[in-house]
C-alpha cells in the first residue's frame, strides 16, 4: 500500500520538491549578503539606547534595497499559504477524486482494508505535508534571523515596511519554530475530511480554503491571545524610545512600544489609565502639544498621572504557546482524520 | 451445495428511497450467474452489498459464508469489476499490474502479464488513453489475477461496442473455466447472459422476480397458442406468466409445475413451444406481468 501511495502521490512530491528547490535557490543567494549587512551594521555589538537607532536604521536602508523586502515578503506568504496549498491540493483530492472516477471501486476491492488504505495515505501524505512546510519555515528562518535578531534589539518608534514584527506578531508567529507543523497537518486533514464529506474535489477544495483562511484569521486575532493568560502590568510613561523602568508610547492611540524589564514582550493590548482608573484612547487636550509650548508627551501623561496598563506574554512564552498552538492544530487534525476514517466505513456508497 | 452469495430480507435504502427491498435469495457456487433488471431495480445495490461498498440497511447478505469486505482475507476471495470499469487514468497498465501484485497476496502475475500481451495492451500507455474496450479488459485482468472464488461484475459490457463486448465476454469465460471461478454478472443485454450465462436472477422493482438454473428454467417454460380461450380454465399446475390475446387467438406463456420434454400436452388445440431465454426474461421483466407466487427454486440450495 506505501508503494501504492507513492506511485500516486509521485507528482505532487516532485512538485513540492521542485517548489522546495527553487525556494532555497533564492534564499542561498540573498541570505549571505542579507548576514553580511547584518554584520556591517554593529548591530551584534549595540546594547542599551544606540541599538535602537542602529536597528532603525539597518531596517529602513534594508527596506528599499532590493531584494530584500520582496524576499521576505515572499517567505512570509510563502510558509503561510503553503499549508493551504496543500490542502486544497494534496488533502481534497485524496478521497473525493477516487469518489469521483469511480476508482475507489478499483482500490477498496483490493485485498486491503479502505481502514488499512487510508491510514497509509493519510500517513505518508500527511508526514510529506508536515516536512515541506517545516523545511520552508527553517529555510525561511534561517534567511530571516538578521532581520528578526534586529528588530528584537528594539528600534524607535514604527518598524520601517514591509518589516511586519517581532517574532510574536500575527504573521511572524506562525512561520516559525513548529506552529507549520501543525498548520501543515491541520490544513491537509481539513481538505481530505472536506473531499470525504462532499465528495467532490473542486468544492472540497474551495470549501478547504475558506475554513482554512478563516482558521489562520481568527487564530492571531481571537485565540491565541488568550492561550496562556498574560501577564498585567502598570508602568510608569517616559520618554520615547524608553527605558527598563519606563514604558514608550506610540502617543497616536497611547499604547506601549515596550514592556520595562521585558525585552521582546508579546504586548496584547495596553493603555494609558488615568490616577483614577480611567483608560483614555487619545492625548488628553492638556498634553496634546497644541499651541506653543511644546512638551515631551510622556513627560506631561505623567506629571498628570497617567500611567500604562499593559497585559503582554513575556518573551519566555514564545515556545509554550508555540507547543500549545502546534498542539491545538494537531489534536484537530487528529480529529479531522478521525473523521474520514469513520465516513469511509459508516457511510459507505 | 454451498453458496457464494446468500441474503435474507436484504435492505439498502438511500434516505427514504429504497434500492434494494426484502431480497431474499441464495446463489450456489460453480455459475456463472445473470443478473438481469431493468434500470433501477437494485442490481448494482446488490452487487455493491456483496463487494462490502455498502452496508445493508435491513437483512442480512454473506458472501462465500462471511462478511462481504470484513477482512483482507475476504476481500481476497472476491473480485469486482465495478461499472463503466474504472482505472487509474493518469498510472499506466504497468503501474496497474503492480499495484495488484502490491495488493494482492494471491496475485497471479503469469496470469495477468498473459492476458495484457494478448490483449496486446502496451503496458507503458496511460490507462487514461486507452479505449473503453482495453480499459474494461485492464479491470477484469486486475479482476481475475486476484484468482477470487468469486468474481463480480457490474454492466462491464454496458458502454462497449458488440466487437469489445464479445472479446470481454470471451475473455472473462476462458478465465472462468480454466480457474473454476464462480461469477455473478449484471446486465440488461439478454443476448450476452445468453452467452455466458448457465444461471438466471430476474429483478424487478428490488424485488426477485425467478431465479434458476438456465436449462431449467428454460424446461419449465412453454409458450402455449390456440384458440381465444380463458386462461383461468387451464389444468391446475401451470402458472401463466404472460398472455396476449387477438380476437380468436390467445398465446400464453406458462410456467409447468413438473418438467415436460416437448410434445403436445393438456390440450390439442394448444400449441406447445419452447420458450427462448430472451423470451423468458422479458416476460418476467414486464412489471404488467403479475407473477403468481410459487417460485420455483430450481437448483437453488435451501
Amino acid at each position: 500500500m506505501i508503494r501504492l501511495s507513492w506511485l500516486q502521490f509521485r507528482t505532487q512530491a516532485v512538485t513540492a520538491a521542485a517548489a522546495l528547490a527553487a525556494f532555497a535557490v533564492l534564499l542561498a543567494v540573498t541570505g549571505p549578503h542579507l548576514a553580511s549587512r547584518y554584520a556591517a551594521s554593529g548591530l551584534s555589538s549595540c546594547h542599551g539606547g544606540n541599538c535602537g537607532t542602529a536597528v532603525h536604521t539597518f531596517l529602513s536602508q534594508l527596506a528599499v534595497t532590493s531584494p530584500y523586502p520582496i524576499v521576505y515578503l515572499l517567505g512570509i506568504a510563502l510558509v503561510l499559504i503553503a499549508p493551504a496549498i496543500i490542502g486544497i491540493f494534496w488533502g481534497a483530492p485524496l478521497i473525493a477524486r477516487e469518489l469521483e472516477t469511480r476508482t475507489f471501486a478499483l482500490a477498496w476491492n483490493q485485498s486491503i482494508t479502505r481502514t488499512r488504505w487510508l491510514a497509509v495515505k493519510l500517513t505518508l501524505t500527511g508526514l510529506a505535508a508536515m516536512a515541506v512546510t517545516e523545511a520552508l519555515s527553517l529555510m525561511y528562518g534561517w534567511w530571516v534571523d538578521p532581520i528578526g535578531k534586529a528588530i528584537n534589539l528594539g528600534t524607535t518608534g514604527d518598524l520601517a515596511n514591509p518589516f511586519a514584527g517581532g517574532r510574536f506578531s500575527s504573521l511572524i508567529f506562525a512561520t516559525g519554530g513548529i506552529t507549520p507543523l501543525g498548520y501543515a497537518a491541520f490544513a491537509f486533514t481539513l481538505g481530505t475530511a472536506a473531499g470525504a464529506l462532499i465528495r467532490r474535489t473542486v468544492p472540497a477544495m474551495a470549501l478547504t480554503l475558506v475554513i482554512f483562511a478563516a482558521v489562520q484569521v481568527a487564530m492571531p486575532l481571537w485565540v491565541r491571545p488568550h492561550l496562556i493568560p498574560p501577564d498585567r502590568t502598570i508602568a510608569m510613561i517616559g520618554p520615547v524610545p524608553g527605558d527598563d523602568q519606563a514604558v514608550g508610547l506610540d502617543y497616536g492611540n497611547l499604547t506601549a512600544i515596550s514592556v520595562p524589564g521585558q525585552p521582546g514582550a508579546w504586548i496584547i493590548s495596553s493603555g494609558a489609565i488615568s490616577a483614577a482608573g480611567q483608560q483614555i484612547s487619545a492625548l488628553p487636550f492638556a498634553c496634546a502639544g497644541y499651541g506653543a509650548k511644546a512638551q515631551d508627551p510622556g513627560q506631561c501623561l505623567t506629571s498628570q498621572g497617567y500611567r500604562e496598563a499593559i497585559s503582554y506574554e513575556p518573551a519566555s512564552r514564545y515556545w509554550p504557546l508555540q507547543w500549545i498552538e502546534t498542539g491545538i492544530f494537531l489534536g484537530l487534525a487528529l480529529g479531522l482524520a478521525g473523521s474520514c476514517f469513520w465516513r469511509l466505513n459508516r457511510r459507505r456508497s | 451445495m454451498s453458496t457464494v452469495i446468500e441474503t435474507s430480507g436484504l435492505g439498502k435504502a438511500y434516505r427514504r428511497t429504497w434500492a434494494l427491498r426484502d431480497c431474499t435469495l441464495a446463489i450456489p457456487e460453480g455459475h456463472v450467474v445473470g443478473l438481469v433488471g431493468p434500470n433501477g431495480a437494485g442490481k448494482t445495490t446488490l452487487l455493491r452489498l456483496a463487494t462490502g461498498q455498502l452496508t445493508p440497511t435491513r437483512g442480512t447478505i454473506s458472501v462465500l459464508g462471511a462478511r462481504p469486505a470484513a477482512s483482507p482475507a475476504q476481500l481476497a476471495r472476491v473480485g469486482f469489476v465495478e461499472q463503466d470499469t474504472p482505472v487509474y487514468a493518469r498510472l499506466r497498465v504497468a503501474d496497474h499490474l503492480r499495484l495488484g501484485a502490491w495488493l494482492n497476496p494471491g496475485w497471479d502475475g503469469e496470469l495477468a502479464q498473459r492476458r495484457i500481451g494478448q490483449l496486446g495492451l502496451d503496458p507503458r500507455q496511460r490507462a487514461g488513453s486507452l479505449s473503453g474496450g482495453q480499459r474494461a479488459q485492464l479491470a477484469l485482468t486486475l479482476a481475475l489475477a486476484k484468482r477470487p472464488e468469486l468474481l463480480l461484475l457490474d454492466e462491464p459490457v454496458a458502454s462497449l461496442d458488440p466487437l469489445a463486448r464479445r472479446d470481454f465476454l470471451r475473455g472473462l469465460m476462458e478465465a472462468v473455466a480454466e480457474h473454476a471461478t464462480s461469477v455473478v454478472l449484471s446486465s440488461h443485454l439478454i443476448a450476452d447472459l445468453e452467452r455466458v450465462c448457465d444461471y438466471l436472477i430476474v429483478l424487478v422493482a428490488s424485488q426477485v422476480r425467478i431465479a434458476g438454473e438456465v436449462s431449467a428454467l428454460l424446461a419449465v417454460h412453454r409458450r402455449l397458442s390456440g384458440p381465444r380461450r380463458d386462461p383461468g380454465t387451464l389444468p391446475a399446475g401451470q402458472d401463466v406468466i404472460e398472455e396476449s390475446h387477438t380476437d380468436k387467438q390467445s398465446t400464453l406463456l406458462v410456467r409447468t409445475g413438473l418438467v415436460r420434454t416437448g410434445g403436445p400436452v393438456h390440450d390439442p388445440a394448444w400449441t406447445v413451444t419452447p420458450v427462448s431465454l430472451e423470451e423468458l426474461v422479458l416476460a418476467y421483466l414486464n412489471p404488467a406481468n403479475d407473477i403468481p407466487a410459487r417460485r420455483p427454486r430450481l437448483g437453488v440450495a435451501s
